[in-house]
């Protein structure tokens, strides 16, 4: 083919047409940048949540650098720096650790850091400065002021005892007194808390360091910054390389310590979009380039077939097909500038604004709106597709058009293949409606389908938020006001297995000494090592989902054994009689639990989230007797011969092929007769996945274990009290006790609330910008519909239609579309809604689907109301013209 | 009986050094059962003169009467309602009702004016113009002949005092438009139906019984 310069005939021809249709323009600019709103704030809403991941697990990987180079002495750290791969370094002097009480539970750092390093650390003073050199400065965060006793004032004095040498067996106390120069917020999203001292300071004190090769006092870590996080390891590999180092394999010479920042890698990225997450944001993405593609498709479709005479002409004179497709496609990307830039700029406040909501029901302590330009340059890319996918067909139409026909051709002429009508009464205004609407199917087909789209969405956002259903949420907490317990207790994976996570006596009288309290009761959980003896088809039973058959024949043999029951772990409350008046009795009686000398048990069975009780959790029937073995002392034996390894230290360099085992030698077998099988709700038991588990009484429980650590404390308030309570207890564990926290029936309802207002909000946006497209596309149909007959509406004026008569068709016309809609909308209801209500209570356990057609209904007057005030303001303008002129009008 | 009646029919479009006097004073009246033909060449006021008296424009000044009412008198309302059982209209490009059928479109006036149609009467039109096979079929799927005929079907059905034929033969062949002309011939004589008809073209004005000259917004001849 021999390539022509036609470029610019081209373009100013696409240009001077585009100018003749304004009204197309105006309604596919505002299509054009709806369908970016949607896109932007799709995307603002999930890049804000992957950052938000993204800083929270810098901030648990305690910096954002890339990549760390460690155990350094200051002159490799000056050699390391000269690489020309790095862009960026921060070297930090490690000194020692304070873990004496009040530190004990916090992981606090003495270190001297390069001023360029403490933002990265999270530890930009937001008051004050960094320590200044030659001084006795120091800075550090809130939460060690605050273990200290000392308040947040720059020019404080706070002493602080420290261990240099602090992994060795030499560890040094040393103490000093500094002026605080500045502070910064404690993040409790922060794994390690810092303080910082000057460098003179700093090596001052790790001077008086052992000297030990293994000491990290006195240790120096590059922390590296590359051009970008795509490949952290490599980089970090090849700075080492260029110094003859590697840090892949410990075993050889040239081995050196690194650390790659794991918040950056991509398997943190794509853990943080399960696929689920992923199905969601693609069925969302889909949606959306369908609305787009509905409206966008609609007004180059209309504006293409009015237009088909002037592109008959063109043909007729000599454009070719791909001529006419590009100056369709050139107005189609002008309009998308225009569009676009205000859909990023529109979709990324309402992203902003939705990205909190959403993030209140995701765990995240810190909420970032990410503002990374890829969210734009991503939503631009998918308008643009969404925009070219949809003129695409009108630009074959108009591509195809034959200049004979195009003169000739009329709307509706499509729809001529069957040429006759046989109503018999002849015509009535309904009827006309009616056969005015189905001149151009495709038109109307689409027009009601993103009606339609907006109005099921909307009564899928209904249906859903009707649905959620607070009992059945609460229907597996127990029904009680307040649980107080350790703060890791209450994570996701909750945790519950030593004696610093119970709940202190003192926590207990702080608590008790608030007024109103009705009913309360402790639970103790298990810190000492308990044993039960089960028969070996249970043991097989219970650990066939974890186990491979070999694992569970070896378990099976290595079991220690008593008659013909093998030992096995077992988990055990010990309730006082609150938290047992809260569990569901199955069968039986829990009255013997509260008498020790009754040496009676409760047997626990699980729940589904549907609260059904699965009798395969437990083994225990009414009656039983249950043995549990309390371990004092272990050891270690070897398999072959059974005998005892007095120094259990040679395991840890043992690498020959002798088996050994544990097994316990010092113990106490008890046995409890089962009085009652029951349920305990989630919120009051151990919130992981553990061993059969039973039930005493609290006193039979401290009694035997000789343990009495307390799980969770769990109490009743009368109902005026209950504000004050949770106020005492929010403020008690956020400055008091911070290691403790608790649930309420408050924040459950709050929980519940924020989860549905959550579905409500981005629903009803979702459906409104919908709507909003489904409006427009509306508009469209009717302002052309009577546009492009002006002419005819004119000829029936002049054979007898009267302005009202004329009137009336338009808005039946115009009902019909948004009639025609809402039926669709309601067939769809009717027939989808109960499969969706099953699929959506099968998902979320806690979702009863109720029937409701009132989104339907209440959308009724507002369409009512569109379909025929549009159809009469634009028969307005075009009524200003009188009927001459307009029967003047020529058909070009 | 005099069914078409103007005095001083005067219409100007624009104003100042645009000005333009389409009608300048036109004076005539039509008979009942005449076939009237207006002949003039392109911009002589023609077409002007036919919307006046159909009542679709309104004059700057005089006055148009059709079955003896003054239709500037009337409101728009009114005129429509007027013209639709006074007045029927034959156009140059047929003008039908595309998503109508054939017997709809006739049919479409005197359902417009909430009648009930004559049966007979249809009967007749449709049986005179050659339109039985046709009934059913879509405008679009006529050829231009058999779609003016349906639309002289149409301006006939509501049994107007008047038929307005603006150039009903303009889109078509010349066979074709003798077959028009024999129709709209044939009808006038059947149905006593008076018509004036507009055209540029002498050899069609032939046809009718009398011929109206206009020029320049004047009626320059009679005979």
């Amino acid at each position: 083919m021999v390539k022509v310069s036609n470029g610019r005939c081209v373009r100013r021809l696409g240009l001077r047409s585009m100018g003749a249709a304004r009204t197309r323009n105006i309604i596919a600019v505002l299509a054009i940048a709806l369908t970016a709103v949607l896109f932007t704030s799709l995307f603002t809403i999930a890049a804000s949540i992957n950052y938000s991941f993204q800083q929270q697990n810098f901030r648990q990987a305690g910096g954002d650098f890339h990549g760390t180079i460690k155990e350094l002495t200051w002159e490799q750290v000056e050699q390391f720096r000269t690489d020309p791969l790095i862009k960026e370094d921060f070297a930090r002097m490690f000194v020692g650790m304070p873990t004496d009480p009040p530190f004990n539970k916090s992981h606090v750092e003495v270190s001297y850091m390069e001023p360029d390093a403490a933002p990265h650390y999270f530890c930009a003073p937001e008051e004050g400065t960094l320590p200044r050199e030659g001084t006795n400065e120091a800075a550090t965060d809130t939460h060690v002021l605050a273990l200290l006793g000392v308040e947040p004032k720059v020019g404080a004095e706070f002493t602080l005892s420290f261990y240099i040498d602090e992994n060795t067996k030499d560890r040094q106390l040393v103490t000093r007194t500094y002026t605080l120069s500045g502070w910064w917020s404690y993040d409790s999203a922060v794994v390690a808390n810092h303080v910082l001292l000057p460098r003179s300071e700093a090596e001052e004190l790790c001077a008086l360091g052992s000297g030990d090769p293994y000491s990290m006092t006195g240790v120096w870590t590059l922390d590296l910054m590359f051009k970008n996080s795509l490949s952290i390891r490599d980089d970090v590999n090849a700075v080492l390389a260029n110094h003859g180092l590697q840090g892949e394999d410990p075993s050889a010479e040239n081995y050196h310590r690194i650390g790659v920042n794991w918040g950056y890698s991509g398997v943190q990225l794509s853990n943080s979009f399960d696929t689920g997450t992923l199905l969601a944001i693609a069925v969302v993405l889909l949606l959306i380039i369908f609305t787009g593609y509905l409206i966008i498709y609609n007004v180059f479709q209309i504006s293409v077939s009015n237009d088909i005479r002037f592109y008959g002409l063109l043909k007729t004179i000599g454009t070719t097909p791909r001529q006419l497709k590009r100056i369709i496609r050139q107005q189609a990307l002008l309009l998308s500038l225009i569009g676009i830039p205000i859909g990023l700029v529109l979709g990324f406040f309402i992203g902003n604004k939705l990205t909190p909501v959403v993030m209140s029901q995701l765990s995240y302590k810190n909420v970032f709106v990410s503002f990374n330009p890829w969210i734009f340059i991503g939503a631009a890319l998918f308008a643009l597709v969404t925009v070219l996918i949809s003129c695409a067909k009108p630009a074959r139409v108009a591509a195809r058009v034959s200049p004979v026909e195009a003169v000739r051709y009329a709307e509706g002429a499509a729809g001529g293949k069957r040429g006759e009508r046989t109503a018999k009464k002849g015509a009535s205004l309904p009827a006309m409606a009616w056969a005015n609407l189905g001149r151009s199917r495709g038109k109307t087909a689409v027009t009601v389908i993103s009606l339609t789209l907006a109005v099921v969405l909307l009564t899928v956002t209904y249906t859903f938020s009707l649905g959620f259903d607070m009992n059945k949420y609460l229907q597996n907490k127990a029904d009680v006001d307040f649980i107080a317990g350790s703060a890791s207790y209450f994570q996701t994976s909750g945790m519950f297995g030593s004696e610093d996570d119970a709940v202190s006596e003192q926590i207990i009288s702080d608590i008790d000494a608030r007024s109103g309290i009705t009913e309360s009761g402790r639970i103790y959980g298990q810190t000492s090592s308990m044993q039960q003896f089960i028969t070996e088809d249970w043991l097989r039973h219970s650990w066939e989902g974890w186990s491979t058959p070999e694992v569970l024949d070896m378990m099976v043999d290595n079991a220690e054994k008593v008659g013909n029951l093998l030992a096995d772990r077992v988990t055990v409350y010990g309730m006082e009689d609150f938290p047992l008046s809260l569990l569901n009795v199955l069968e039986g009686d829990l009255e013997p639990l509260k008498d020790p000398s009754k040496n009676a048990i409760a047997a626990v069975y699980f729940t589904d989230d549907y609260n059904s009780t699965e009798w395969g959790t437990n083994y225990a029937k009414l009656g039983d007797t249950v043995t549990i073995r309390y371990v004092d002392e272990t050891e270690y034996f070897w398999r072959d011969t059974g005998e005892v390894i007095d120094d259990p230290g040679i395991l840890d360099s043992y690498s020959g092929s002798r088996e050994w085992g544990t097994r316990s030698k010092v113990y106490e077998d008890k046995q409890y007769t089962v009085c009652a099988l029951v349920n305990i709700p989630n919120s009051i038991s151990y919130r992981f996945w553990g061993a059969d588990q039973f039930i005493m009484g609290a006193e039979q429980f401290v009694q035997d274990s000789g343990t009495s650590s307390v799980m969770t404390y769990v109490f009743n308030t009368t109902d005026e009290s209950e504000d004050a309570m949770e106020e005492f207890l929010s403020e008690y564990t956020d400055s008091v006790q911070p290691m403790y926290d608790y649930e309420s029936r408050k924040i459950y309802e709050a929980e519940f609330e924020g989860f549905r207002g959550m579905f409500m909000t981005m629903g009803g946006a979702l459906s409104l910008i919908i709507g909003l497209v489904g409006v427009l596309n509306f508009i469209n149909a009717v302002l052309t519909g009577i546009l492009t007959r002006r002419r005819e509406l004119a000829v029936l004026q002049s054979i007898g239609m009267t302005g009202g008569q004329l009137k009336k068709m338009l808005i039946f016309e115009g009902l019909y579309y948004t009639l025609l809609s809402l039926a669709a909308a309601l067939v769809l209801a009717l027939c989808a809604g109960p499969l969706m209500g099953h699929a959506l209570g099968s998902v979320f356990w806690f979702f009863t689907y109720r029937f409701t057609v009132l989104p339907i209904i209440v959308t009724l007057p507002v369409f009512l109301l569109l379909g025929a005030a549009v159809p009469l303001l634009v028969y307005r303008s075009v009524a200003r013209h009188t009927i001459v002129e307009r029967l003047r009008e020529t058909d070009a | 009986m005099t069914v078409l009646e103007t005095k001083d029919l005067r219409k100007t479009y624009g104003a100042g050094e645009t000005e333009v006097h389409a009608l300048a004073g036109v004076n005539m009246s039509v008979q009942k059962g005449e076939f009237v033909a207006v002949v003039g060449t392109s911009g002589s006021g023609k077409s002007t003169l036919l919307h006046m008296l159909g009542g679709l424009d309104r004059p700057t000044s005089g006055s148009v009467s059709v079955d003896g009412r003054e239709l500037g008198s009337m409101a728009d309302e009114e005129l429509t309602i007027f013209r639709r059982r006074k007045i029927g209209f034959v156009f140059q490009n047929y003008n039908l009702v595309p998503v109508l059928s054939v017997y709809e479109n006739i049919l479409l006036p005197i359902q417009l004016d909430g009648r009930e149609p004559d049966g007979e009467y249809i009967g007749q039109i449709i049986d005179t113009l050659g339109l039985e096979g046709k009934l059913k079929n879509l405008p679009n799927n006529l050829s231009g002949g058999q779609q003016q005929r349906v639309a002289i079907a149409r301006a006939l059905a509501a049994k107007p005092a008047i038929i307005l034929a603006d150039e009903p033969t303009g889109n078509l062949d010349s066979r074709t438009s003798q077959d028009v002309m024999g129709l709209l011939k044939v009808t006038s004589a059947r149905f006593g139906q008076t018509i004036v008809m507009i055209t540029h073209n002498e050899e069609i004005a032939q046809m009718a019984n009398r011929i109206i000259r206009i020029e320049d917004g004047l009626i320059v001849e009679r005979r």
